[in-house]
């Protein structure tokens, strides 16, 4: 278990990064928390020949909430998105979903970019964060542009990104009056990456009709799975047990879940479908609290 | 001396240093605490020689294969890589399994495989660079001709006779009986029988320091000396000298810091007999240090074993006959920390447990298979054994409408010493007692009220019980008892030094159970003197006294403890005569305590020790009194066999949508006798439950279909984490052993051993109402979810 040989870079400028993935292309990766990336590496399972460490690069560890949304530079770490009190409050989604990401001697060193950029389809930020609607900043030599998570996710382990593009940071919009969220997963330990995992996001109107509901599955296709179609079923009246198991059963039957060391396709449609009733449930009550 | 601070929460006793109170029984802090914890222990990794190579195996990537050419030149060709070992390049003889049983087949194991691998993982050949990282990329680079072959993967077919023989033969090792009683006629007479099936998990024992060792030969003295993280280093003095061709003598085995064992670390590995054999012919030291993926793949795996039961109960519940078949899943050789025997044998042994049963049969098979080999891990072969008891006990209150509790209750073993009908001589304990402490402990009887099934929306809720008795201190006869014909003896030295400091030497090395400062506490309270005095030194053959089985088997307090406590009386005696010398008494006159000696009724005449020691190094006028006034007693002891006992209960939540189970509560009762110190038995009880724990839930050893490994990782291989356990709710009873030294008996098992079996318990009872059996470990928790959705549509 020790890496085999390669470059280290550790470029102090976006731009002095992005020429150094120019140049290395495939025969790069890019470094944040490390805390995927340096396992694999020391299994041989990574071999980059050029690693392009970003933590030395200046204003990337940015946290910032406004009236727009929130941005998250690629090297904020997890443990400080989590800490956030406008994180807390507006985007409580991201925080309940980061607590259950590993353990917080992780999450110290972990970064949600990077979470992003490693597209772990079973992982829970990528679900979370696709459900909230981001969108990534990437960079790259002809410069910057945007890319909708609904775009970003390709396969497990892909993304939008080129090679020779760096993720500058994500960005959430501001979510409307109303709004409640839940993620619930079935893990099997505590910190593991989750046999199942839901993320919900449900607006009420005035009267408490459903007006606005995101869903997404993680571990249940080779991407995140984005169930907005099954959950609109929703909209226009109160979200209640009966709407919110059907739309589990749909979501059960549109997944397509793989067969892996922490559970079989058909026990991960049985729990998706229970996941999902109780997160659409628990974020429309939260949603009416809010009100 | 600092103040100490017990570990019990609720026992927030300060221990000052001890003056003239006993120092057994007081929750003494850690002398090797403050060592660890700062970083000053040594470890092999720590340990560096000049000209030291690193060492990286070629390990197999197929379950079975015959083995063809081995290239190593591409490797060689590396800057940095110094030699390519195959085992044609390093003749020496095989490792053997060393017990003396009937019927049972041996299975030669190379250092390195020759002509076949036989599982995945398996050492091929060794590759010698300047660093580790070196070494691997030699590695990498090595060829191996590999021709595979079928896998045998399931041992009821191995035992059968199917797939390829692994060893001529066959592969079905071992098959044999225990009979006791009239077993027909117990069933025959029988209201009900009630029958079951488990198949016991293959564990890993993950020590948190996997294996590893440093090899120096020196040819002018032609000494090997081997530093290994080993539980036994005389056990393992005596397997080097046996495949590499030197005699004892010239083998000389360090045991430095350990950082965790559990079992893994008791047999000589085919690894450090091959690094052994590399640092002799590339005559430079070596040192390997296996990393986790390597741990989890080749080190031995555990507790693996397939067992049907069969219960015979009168009308009114009491058992009348035990019936069982018992198949142990060796892996690809019988291993040398013992043999395939390691687990069924010792399961048939114990299978009666705790309860009055005198008519018994069992039939008991080992077989071969496409596996890394089983050897010992904490609770070895009682774990699968005491489950499959337990759950049927379950099943069987389930089927007659009792009270599973009361049922256990109504057979346990309640008067001492019982001879089981095994042959084992439970020689004192609290069964009865523990079981109502652990009942009142935990509520049991609102528990029952409350029981049944659970509300829509709301978790199943369940408690299991599981009460347990534990071959503990294995002596010779001990060893015995459960079957096995094996030594397991200790010698100990205590020395005083002119300056007046103790020295005690031991052959156990500790792997973290705090054994320095327990046996310091038995030395100091045995000689009189004060804790600091004392020093505790183990793990060098070369300096420390034989231990044939080293740690193990629960045995250290009560072999070797009981070992210092006699040697401590002898020397006592002795400085009391110096004493008396000096301060010109009688000897019955004399007494010392915490360091000083004193002359009863006549407090002017006063010593201390350094003082003695002085007089009875270099006072030559007192050898006329005493020919012999060396302060040095070596002692021996092979103490008759003790069982300690007691209790766990689990309460756990079932969410029967998703299968989560919550582990609401887990609560022990041991009764080791007597305590040494009450800290270091928490911590031991608190470490077993855990592992136990994740037993029952979380860890499994996976295969697949073609024999290679899936659960090589920490995330396939699933230990619990502390956010997985509950607090830890602990209860002690006390039956010291009329049979040892100060009534001690030994601990670190239990929980191992009795939670599985109290987790499984509960879930089975949270789940009774969807009519789902648990057969295997750990828990199905989608089977569970299965039926609940079943009896929903």
């Amino acid at each position: 278990m020790k890496s085999a040989a390669f470059a280290y870079h550790a470029p102090a400028a976006v731009g002095e990064a992005a020429a150094l993935l120019a140049a290395h292309g495939e025969r790069a990766r890019v470094l944040a928390g490390g805390q995927s990336l340096v396992p694999l590496m020391h299994r041989r399972i990574e071999r980059p020949e050029h690693l392009v460490d970003l933590n030395r690069v200046a204003g990337l560890d940015r946290l910032e909430a406004g009236p727009e949304g929130l941005r998250i530079g690629a090297t904020a770490r997890q443990r400080q998105v989590e800490s956030d009190p406008a994180v807390a409050a507006r985007w409580p989604l991201l925080a309940e979903a980061i607590a259950e990401v590993a353990h917080p001697a992780i999450r110290n060193r972990g970064t949600v970019v990077g979470s992003l950029c490693n597209a772990d389809p079973s992982a829970e930020l990528p679900s979370a964060a696709l459900a909230l609607e981001g969108t990534i900043v990437a960079a790259g030599a002809d410069g910057e542009r945007e890319i909708p998570l609904a775009d970003f996710f390709t396969g497990p382990g892909e993304t939008a990104l080129s090679r020779s593009e760096l993720a500058l940071e994500l960005r959430l919009p501001a979510p409307p009056p109303r709004t409640g969220s839940a993620w619930l997963e079935l893990a099997r330990r505590g910190g593991d990456l989750p046999v199942a995992g839901v993320a919900a996001v449900v607006s009420l109107d005035a009267d408490g009709r459903c007006e606005r509901v995101r869903l997404v599955c993680a571990n249940a296709a080779p991407v995140p799975l984005d169930c907005r179609f099954q959950a609109e079923a929703l909209l226009g009246a109160a979200v209640d047990e009966e709407g919110a198991a059907a739309v589990g059963a749909a979501v059960a039957a549109a997944a397509g879940p793989v067969d892996d060391y922490q559970g079989s396709a058909v026990e991960r449609r049985r729990v998706l479908a229970v996941l999902v009733r109780r997160a659409l449930l628990l974020a429309a009550e939260r949603a009416g609290g809010r009100s | 001396m600092q103040p100490l601070r017990s570990s019990e929460g609720s026992a927030s006793t300060l221990v000052e240093a001890p003056g003239a109170a006993p120092l057994v029984g007081a929750p003494v802090a850690r002398l090797d605490a403050a060592r660890l914890l700062r970083g000053q222990g040594r470890y092999i990794a720590d340990i560096e020689r000049a000209g030291m190579l690193h060492a990286c195996f070629v390990r197999s990537p197929h379950a079975h294969a015959r083995l063809g050419a081995v290239d190593g030149a591409a490797a060689l060709a590396l800057e940095g890589v110094v030699a390519v070992f195959a085992a044609a390049d390093l003749p020496h003889q095989p490792l053997l399994d060393s017990v003396r049983i009937e019927g049972l087949r041996k299975t030669p194991q190379p250092a390195l495989a020759s002509e076949r691998v036989r599982f995945h993982g398996e050492p091929v050949a060794v590759v010698l660079a300047s660093s580790r990282a070196r070494a691997e990329d030699g590695a990498e680079l090595v060829r191996v001709e590999y021709e595979p072959l079928a896998p045998v993967l399931d041992p009821e077919a191995a035992a059968a006779g199917a797939g390829p023989d692994l060893f001529e033969g066959g592969n079905l090792l071992y098959r044999g009986e225990i009979v006791a009683g009239d077993v027909e006629a117990a069933f025959a007479a029988a209201d009900h029988v009630v029958s079951a099936r488990y198949h016991g998990n293959r564990y890993a024992a993950v020590p948190m320091e996997a294996r590893g060792c440093v090899a120096e030969h020196d040819p002018g003295s032609g000494e090997l000396t081997l530093w290994c993280s080993t539980q036994g280093p005389h056990q393992l003095r005596r397997r080097l000298s046996q495949t590499i061709g030197l005699p004892e003598s010239h083998v000389r085995v360090i045991a430095p810091d350990v950082g965790g064992a559990f079992g893994q670390k008791i047999p000589a590995h085919a690894e450090e007999v091959a690094i052994a054999l590399a640092a002799r012919a590339v005559g430079r030291p070596v040192r390997w240090i296996e990393d986790r993926l390597e741990n989890l793949l080749a080190a031995p795996h555990a507790k693996e074993q397939l067992i049907e039961t069969e219960l015979a109960l009168a009308a009114d519940g009491t058992f009348l006959g035990l019936r069982a078949r018992i198949l142990g899943d060796a892996g690809a050789y019988s291993h040398n920390s013992t043999s395939a025997l390691i687990e069924p044998y010792l399961s048939a042994g114990l299978m009666p447990g705790v309860y009055r049963i005198r008519d018994y049969r069992c039939e008991i098979l080992a077989a071969v298979t496409n596996k890394s080999p089983v050897a010992p891990y904490r609770g070895v072969g009682w774990t699968a054994g005491h489950t499959a008891r337990e759950l049927l006990i379950e099943k069987a209150a389930r089927q007659l409408g009792v009270d599973p509790a009361q049922l256990r209750r109504r057979n346990m073993v309640d008067s001492f010493p019982y001879e089981s009908c095994t042959g084992m001589l439970y020689d004192s304990g609290s069964y009865v007692a523990s079981l109502d402490r652990a009942l009142a402990e935990i509520g049991y009887e609102e528990l029952r009220r409350e029981g049944g099934p659970p509300a829509a929306g709301q978790p199943a809720v369940g408690v299991g019980v599981s009460p347990y008795v534990e071959p503990t201190g294995w002596g010779s006869d001990g060893a015995l008892q459960s079957r096995w014909s094996f030594a397991s003896h200790d010698s100990v030295r205590i020395e005083i030094d002119p300056s007046g400091a103790v020295t005690a030497a031991v052959g156990t090395p500790s792997q973290g159970q705090g054994h320095e400062t327990m046996l310091a506490q038995i030395v100091a309270d045995g000689l009189g003197v004060e804790l600091d005095r004392v020093r505790v030194v183990s793990g060098d053959t070369s300096g420390t006294p034989i231990s044939t089985a080293g740690t193990r088997a629960s045995r250290t307090a009560v072999v070797v403890g009981g070992a210092l406590a006699l040697a401590a009386e002898e020397l006592r005696a002795k400085l009391e005569r110096i004493a008396a010398y000096l301060l010109d008494a009688e000897p019955d006159q004399v007494r010392i305590e915490a360091g000083r000696f004193a002359v009863a009724g006549d407090s002017a005449r006063e010593a201390t020790l350094r003082e003695v020691a002085e007089v009875a190094f270099y006072d030559p006028a007192l050898r006329a009194r005493l020919p012999d006034p060396s302060l040095s007693v070596s002692r021996f002891h092979d103490p008759p066999a003790s069982y300690a006992n007691g209790c766990v209960v689990a309460l756990v939540a079932v969410d029967v949508e998703t299968g989560a189970v919550t582990l609401r509560r887990l609560l022990s009762v041991e009764d080791c006798g007597t305590v040494v110190n009450p800290a270091l038995v928490d911590g031991q009880v608190r470490g077993a439950l855990a592992q136990g724990v994740g037993g029952a839930l979380l860890e499994q050893v996976r295969y697949g279909a073609d024999g290679t490994m899936l659960s090589g990782d920490l995330r396939r291989y699933k230990l619990p984490k502390a956010t997985d356990l509950p607090a830890i709710e602990l209860h002690h009873e006390c039956s010291p052993s009329p049979f040892t030294v100060n009534g001690m008996k030994g601990v670190g098992e239990s929980g191992a051993i009795a939670a599985p079996g109290a987790v499984a318990a509960a879930v089975a009872d949270a789940v009774a109402h969807l009519g789902v059996e648990i057969e295997s470990l750990p828990i199905d928790t989608d089977r569970i979810v299965a039926a609940a959705a079943a009896e929903r549509s």
